[in-house]
């Protein structure tokens, strides 16, 4: 798999306190790799590292083949675009001049994709109007385009729903699903609020304290958080004979115990595995939530970092 | 860095208080030509010379270039914007010059805000039979150098303090602190030597004697050494040397001093700001 962004072992400090340590991240190209971690858990820390904002204090990350102490790290930058925590965009200017200021720091010669890339990101009518009038959604909209400016293919987003309203959230979904789909640019969104990272992620990241606790796939989380009936047999060979005999996808976790991935007549299932001679042990019906799933992993609770 | 410059100088056209800083040196310089000529006319019924008054935009540069300064380069952190051009590649020490250099090119638009209109109102106003010109232009070239030292010393404070508010109020505190002392130092290094002896009469007259009695407020030796060095060398210092249009105190040393002064904030500034953790 070729990804955009890895890091191994990466470490940031300030004072005493270990933000990253021992870190590590892959973030496969054209995915929409969710960030899922508590406040305070390193997701912002590990995104200045990445944006060139600070310096790992040990351990090393690559952005398109190039390490970071690298000097052709600096190239690499220019094909990717950030909204790190809030908008940086100039409050005392109109969607258009932040563009035209962006298009001058990346050396771009010509302004005229900018109407378009303002329609884009839906703030096309602005016109003259400053954007410390605009809203908070707006903010963020326009945070995006100045990210969007030099055509990345590499956009990291940090938290892009936080404090928007249900359409804000709503819109920006479906800003950055029509990016990944149309123009192929891989994401890293950062955010707390896992629901809103189910209906977008194609990948996901679960840091806690600094670490990476696991990484994943949306098929594998999906299968994780799968509807299933978990059962416990006293011979799992004769249960895996039945099962296939009914066609069920089922998994298979230890000696006497299965999840079966469908809807089963307990009846016809206890008197098929009664004639092979097993018995059924325990019985129960499993449906496991992505945030049941999350506090499972990183352990829930403890907030006391 | 061109593309840096770019950004920074359309930025610069932009910037409202840059425009009322010019707006406002024109302004000043007008008001304080027409009030010199107005004045001399009415009390001694002469004109005043060209360079009164030419200079005095040396002791305001460092006032305005505090405030602009901490404003247009803390806008940077406090719109978040320093990070889109980190984001994008750009290495620091191209972002602290680029800064540098277009705070420095407003400083001097600011003086010439000031200069031209002084000059045209001297030209038309003001006698200009003992002006030494060469000197008056070499003073304006001390006071480019000087508003160069302003720039770097507040682009310092302002590129590694990253609160805009704070920013301003060190800046603005350090010159009006310096420029207090500066004031006393020089106030101390012109006062005359010996002065001539008075004495009160019963009557309530005073007779002044031809005898003349040490001043006692003279400072004398190394402590003049030291003042006189902290005069020519603090740029608050070399303001009021300009201000004051002081022709002999105006040493070619100024524009040396000025000079040290901006390589060191800007080469401690560097430094420290490629090492800084940016939010």
């Amino acid at each position: 798999m070729e990804y955009i962004l890895t890091a191994e072992s990466l470490g940031k400090q300030y004072g005493h306190f270990k933000a990253l340590d021992g870190f590590s991240i892959h973030v496969p190209k054209g995915a929409i790799y969710g960030f899922a971690g508590k406040n305070g858990a390193g997701k912002t820390t590990l995104i200045r590292l990445v944006c060139g904002l600070q310096e790992p204090t040990s351990g090393s990350y690559t952005l398109y083949d190039s390490k970071n102490t690298d000097p052709g790290i600096a190239k690499c930058r220019r094909r990717m675009g950030a909204v790190v925590e809030t908008p940086s965009i100039y409050l005392d200017m109109s969607a258009e001049d932040n563009l035209k200021e962006q298009y001058r720091i990346i050396g771009l010669p010509s302004f005229e994709d900018i109407p378009e890339l303002l329609r884009l990101v839906g703030l096309g009518n602005t016109g003259k109007k400053k954007a410390k009038n605009f809203s908070l959604g707006m903010k963020q909209r326009l945070g995006i385009a100045i990210a969007l400016a030099g055509s990345p293919d590499f956009l990291i987003l940090d938290e892009p729903v936080n404090g928007l309203d249900p359409q804000g959230i709503i819109e920006m979904r479906e800003l950055i699903l029509k990016l990944n789909r149309e123009k192929q640019i891989t994401f890293l969104i950062s955010s707390h609020i896992l629901d809103e990272l189910s209906r977008l992620a194609t990948h996901y990241g679960f840091i806690d304290s600094g670490h990476m606790v696991k990484e994943m796939s949306a098929k594998e989380l999906d299968a994780a958080c799968r509807k299933c009936i978990r059962v416990q047999v006293s011979d799992i060979r004769a249960l895996t004979r039945v099962l296939d005999e009914m066609g069920f996808e089922y998994n298979i976790f230890s000696d006497t115990m299965a999840d079966i991935f469908a809807k089963v007549n307990i009846s016809q299932l206890t008197l098929a595995l009664a004639e092979q001679g097993c018995d059924i042990i325990s019985l129960t019906e499993r449906e496991e939530s992505l945030e049941s799933f999350y506090v499972n992993l990183i352990g829930g609770g403890n907030r006391n970092e | 860095m061109s593309r840096l410059l770019s950004a920074d100088f359309a930025k610069l056209k932009k910037n409202k208080f840059f425009w009322l800083c010019m707006a406002g040196m024109a302004v000043f310089a007008l008001f304080m030509k027409i009030m010199d000529y107005v004045s001399m006319r009415e009390y001694s019924g002469s004109v005043p010379s060209f360079e009164s008054l030419l200079l005095i935009y040396a002791l305001v540069i460092g006032f305005l270039m505090a405030a602009f300064v901490s404003l247009f380069v803390g806008t940077e952190y406090s719109d978040g914007t320093i990070r889109n051009k980190l984001i994008i590649g750009h290495t620091r020490v191209s972002i602290y010059l680029s800064n540098l250099i277009t705070c420095f090119a407003a400083g001097v638009m600011m003086c010439l805000a000031y200069l031209i209109p002084a000059l045209a109102v001297s030209a038309l106003l003001c006698r200009s039979d003992s002006t030494d010109f060469r000197m008056l232009l070499l003073m304006i070239l001390y006071s480019f150098v000087l508003t160069f030292a302003y720039t770097s010393l507040y682009t310092l404070a302002g590129m590694i303090c990253q609160n805009k508010a704070l920013t301003a109020v060190i800046t603005i505190l350090v010159i009006c602190f310096f420029s207090v002392a500066s004031i006393y130092i020089s106030a101390k290094l012109n006062e005359p030597e010996t002065y001539p002896e008075i004495s009160a009469l019963a009557d309530g007259r005073t007779v002044t004697s031809a005898r003349q009695v040490p001043n006692p407020g003279y400072v004398r030796g190394t402590q003049r050494e030291v003042y006189q060095f902290l005069n020519d060398f603090l740029p608050t210092g070399q303001s009021v040397i300009l201000t004051r249009g002081d022709t002999e105190a105006s040493t070619p040393l100024l524009p040396v001093y000025s000079a040290c002064i901006a390589v060191a904030a800007s080469g401690i500034g560097i430094f420290i700001f490629r090492k800084q953790d940016i939010k």
